[in-house]
């Protein structure tokens, strides 16, 4: 009877939790085998909240604004939340790596001293009964030395390699009694096993297997028995086996005798980017001129977009004009291509000496008598070409926005005014546009903010040039402050400053933070200043 | 009342789910448990025949270099009884993400890359030393000084690439050895462009900065970032002869796509760019050529080269190094690499079976025997974004004073030593 009771719905959910559950309690183990704590903290927490919510019924609201939230958490406030943490680290090209992965990678390297450097000799590995692997390497007819292989651990436990030159027999090599002699395919097989071992030969010195090789006999190279180097974890410190010097931390790397060990790691560094960034004379010169640029660009962009959409929707909003929808159709087309691939379009369009812009303006500039424009190379022909295009591709969002704004506002509105004598331009800016801003505002600082981050479109036009002669960083007139962060990140001194260009991108997220309360404060004001007509 | 019966089943349904889910191998063993009391003494005793699941090595590779790979891993695969799992890849994303998957943990093993991520790499602990050993001696030394950072070889170079210079065979017979000719050649074909090249790219332009003497940075033993040579007398001579090429319409102002085309509508005579482009240039009849000399300098491209890396997080350093050297290395594979994918072979063997049968790769292999490899320390990144600006102000010939700073750039040379200075100051900035 219960079973009957049971609504589709309910089903359904109980099928969505049981599997979600089930993928949770599978992922656990998972995050555990990585020890990747915050992780699986994440998937308890979540895990829990989801259950609560959706098994009890004292909170409805939050099944519907739960999973809106969990993705919200992921994909906006997790990735800000790194990004600032990012922002505090040293994160860059040498320091990329936590300092145990950097301790490690340094711990993996072994030496040669140099009179031993390049030699190569063939190498056989025997396997006895007990599945011990001894190795066989043939250093020359006198040196034919052959031995247990050990790990790291027993490398100065174990006994020393002794000469067998009676394992060749004319050359050729013939295993011991009681030994299985690996082919290729089984050292391959054991791949994982025999890149630990290594065959001793005297204190400093042993063999160790470096290229198997599956079509003839493998190759073994000698090196030093200590590793390069070895951590010192009481002092912190690195020892360097070869030259026996000790490499103290020097903030975020080794360092041995004045030259840094790299790899180094990353560390925290509290507040070093953003000092860097306001103090170094090179990085703040361009800002001025890009933080200028941006705002201009922005602005300029939605201004003119708005301007064109708007006036397009007003002539088409006409009543009976014949084709209206093609024409809208016609007008929302540029919309309907991916940006990327207009702004790639029009970059040849623009092209001084053989773009079609220049082509169809030639007539006019002989006409009046003019040099051609040399589009993208020059600040001005560059800024106007950046915002043209811009217009080009944001218009359209404007006509789509401002049409359907433009139905909504009540037709007797218009007619009362002309009945009261206002002319058209008059109830255009008294009645139709006021109410268009209550509808369309928050649009536009939306669309304000996009434009203020519109790194595709000066990244794949103009690539932020022409270059400003005469800074001290690479920087064009129309870097807007994403693209400059961009050339930041890649183009530091020493490759990538991830830390550095993320702290502009926090300077960006705070000014973007502080336009768009202001505006929606504005915007309350408009709706309650027009929200009663 | 009702609901609580009902809470009760879901939960058992629930807790079943997840028994299927994280059960799965339990159930297996239990399956499996009679077969193995059955015959345990035997198992034990032949320890040879339960060969351990085959060893796996993931490959990274750009998508044409991983088509021409797949076929042929069959054969290793079966003498190694290794699974070879060839990945194609993004090319500009190997170079990012084995720096983000290994220290994950789900890296590759090898990756196919350019030689100037090296230093890159190098310095952020990615990328193991490769000791080419008796390979070494077959590989031309530009490839192996390429794939060099601090004293250690990091790959084994399999192709390089260089520019050199396109011509329209139906037009001219040949590319001229100097400039001067080059351009009477486009006065006599009455082209509408001469010779094209993108003018906002250090790549293609660096034979017009490097040929008479100048640099990027010095690369006696290694390349030195202390050591900037974009504004020394060598390096201000061949800007200034850009600038009188520019100034006489030897080189227009245009990009890529625009010398691209020019070039197939033949209003272009010459095409200054790399041996990747020959099936667009085969839209005219062709043919190449060295670049024009420089006052009897022969034009130094920067030299590119593609080389096969171990990544320092692969679980089976051996196993890598097996694979690229007793695989990868043998002249059949590259042969038959080069056969689905035509590069300029990087080996002498490779080399003198395709010198033969291919003239043009020829011409790009001897083009780039005059150049130097691209530097692969990572303070290359501070480079070229200030020499694709100076180039540009010359190819544009923007020259004028800039009202923010006031600093004046009013001829060619004052735009590579202010290249060099923005160079030198990114450098010691950090």
């Amino acid at each position: 009877m219960i079973y009957l009771s049971m609504t589709l719905s309910k089903i359904l959910r109980y099928i969505f939790l049981a599997v979600f559950n089930a993928l949770i309690v599978y992922s656990i183990p998972l995050t555990l085998a990585y020890e990747s704590w915050f992780f699986l903290s994440l998937i308890v927490v979540v895990g829990l909240l989801v259950n609560f919510v959706y098994f009890t019924e004292k909170f409805q609201p939050m099944k519907w604004i739960l999973p809106g939230m969990i993705f919200m958490l992921s994909f906006v406030v997790f990735p800000a939340v790194y990004n600032t943490y990012v922002s505090f680290t040293n994160w860059s090209t040498g320091h990329i790596l936590t300092k145990t992965q950097a301790i490690n990678v340094l711990e993996d390297r072994v030496y040669t001293p140099e009179d031993q450097k390049g030699i190569e000799f063939e190498i056989y590995i025997l396997q006895d009964s007990n599945l011990n692997f001894y190795y066989v390497a043939y250093l020359d007819v006198q040196n034919i030395l052959f031995g247990k292989a050990v790990t790291n651990d027993e490398i100065f436990s174990t006994s020393l390699a002794t000469h067998e030159p009676s394992l060749f027999n004319n050359g050729e090599f013939v295993p011991p009694d009681g030994f299985n002699l690996l082919t290729g395919k089984e050292q391959v097989a054991n791949s994982s096993s025999l890149q630990e071992l290594s065959l001793v030969i005297d204190k400093n010195t042993r063999a160790q297997l470096y290229k198997i090789s599956v079509f003839g006999a493998s190759t073994g190279r000698l090196s030093s028995t200590s590793q390069l180097y070895t951590y010192d974890d009481v002092n912190d410190s690195l020892v360097n086996n070869a030259t026996n010097t000790i490499c103290p931390v020097v903030k975020d790397n080794f360092e041995c005798e004045g030259t840094e060990i790299e790899p180094g790691w990353r560390v925290f560094v509290g507040g070093e980017n953003y000092r860097k960034l306001f103090s170094s004379q090179r990085i703040r010169g361009p800002l001025n001129v890009v933080a200028k640029w941006t705002f201009q660009f922005a602005l300029l962009s939605v201004l003119l977009s708005f301007a064109v959409g708007l006036f397009l929707s007003m002539i088409l909003n006409k009543d009976g004009l014949k084709f209206q929808r093609i024409y809208r159709a016609i007008f929302i087309l540029p919309y309907a291509i991916p940006a990327f691939v207009s702004a790639l379009v029009w970059k040849g369009l623009l092209n001084p000496d053989y773009g079609l812009i220049n082509t169809w303006l030639g007539p006019i500039y002989d006409l009046i008598d003019m040099e051609p424009v040399k589009w993208l190379t020059t600040k001005e022909s560059a800024r106007t070409a950046v915002l043209l295009v811009n217009t080009w591709l944001g218009f359209p969002y404007m006509f789509l926005i401002t049409t359907g704004a433009l139905q909504s506002i009540p037709r007797e509105l218009i007619e009362a005014a002309k009945v009261d004598g206002a002319n058209g331009l008059q109830s255009f800016w008294r009645i139709t546009f006021p109410l268009l801003m209550v509808s369309i505002s928050p649009l536009l600082i939306g669309s304000f903010a996009y434009n203020f981050n519109n790194f595709t479109l000066i990244f794949l036009l103009s690539g932020g040039g022409p270059p400003i002669v005469g800074s001290d960083v690479s920087v064009g007139w129309t870097d807007i402050l994403i693209s400059f962060t961009y050339k930041l990140a890649i183009s530091g001194g020493r490759g990538n400053l991830f830390g550095l260009a993320s702290s502009v991108t926090i300077i960006i997220f705070a000014l973007v933070l502080i336009i768009s309360a202001i505006s929606f404060r504005y915007t309350k004001r408009l709706e309650r200043v027009y929200g009663n007509i | 009342m009702k609901t609580n019966k009902l809470r009760f089943i879901v939960f058992l349904l629930m807790f079943s789910l997840v028994a299927v889910a994280c059960g799965g191998d339990t159930a297996d063993d239990a399956a499996e448990a009679p077969d193995t009391t059955e015959a345990p003494q035997e198992t034990l005793a032949a320890p040879a025949t339960t060969a351990p699941p085959p060893e796996v090595i993931v490959v990274w590779a750009e998508e044409k270099v991983a088509e021409a790979l797949n076929p042929l891993v069959g054969a290793y695969e079966a003498a190694a009884g290794v699974d070879v799992e060839v990945v194609a890849y993004d090319f500009g994303a190997i170079r990012t993400d084995v720096q983000t998957a290994g220290p994950a943990g789900e890296g590759p093993d090898v990756f196919l890359g350019a030689h100037d991520w090296v230093g890159e790499l190098a310095a952020n602990g990615v990328v193991s030393p490769l000791d080419l050993g008796s390979v070494a001696s077959d590989i031309f030394e530009v490839g192996v000084t390429a794939f060099s950072y601090a004293g250690e070889v990091y790959g084994f170079p399999y192709a390089t690439e260089a520019i050199a210079m396109y011509y329209n065979a139906d037009l001219v017979d040949s590319v001229p050895t100097t400039w001067e000719e080059a351009k009477a050649a486009c006065d006599a074909a009455g082209t509408e462009f001469c010779v094209g090249t993108p003018s906002n790219d250090a790549y293609h332009n660096h034979p017009f900065v490097a040929s008479a003497g100048g640099y990027v940075f010095a690369s006696e033993g290694g390349f030195d970032a202390s050591d900037v040579g974009l504004d020394n007398a060598g390096a201000i001579a061949s800007a200034d002869y850009l600038d009188g090429l520019v100034k006489n319409g030897t080189v227009t102002n245009t990009d890529y796509g625009g010398a691209l085309s020019n070039f197939q509508e033949g209003r272009a005579l010459f095409w200054m760019t790399g041996p990747w482009a020959r099936n667009d240039a085969s839209a005219v009849n062709y043919g190449v050529g060295l670049i024009p000399q420089f006052d009897g300098n022969p034009a130094t491209p920067f030299v590119g080269v593609r080389g096969a890396m171990v990544s320092s997080f692969s679980e089976k350093q051996v196993l890598a190094q097996s694979f690229i050297l007793d695989f990868f290395a043998t002249v059949e594979v590259q042969q038959a690499m080069y056969e689905s994918d035509p590069r300029l072979p990087a080996t002498k063997s490779l080399f003198a079976i395709v010198e033969a049968a291919d003239p043009i790769a020829a011409q790009f292999a001897a083009s780039a025997s005059n150049g130097i490899p691209m530097p692969n320390i990572p303070e290359m990144g501070s480079v070229w974004g200030p020499m694709a600006d100076a180039l540009n102000v010359i190819r544009t010939q923007a020259y004028g004073t800039n009202e923010e700073t006031g600093v004046t750039i009013s001829n060619a040379s004052d735009a590579v030593k202010l290249a060099a200075e923005q160079i030198r100051n990114a450098i010691a900035g950090g």
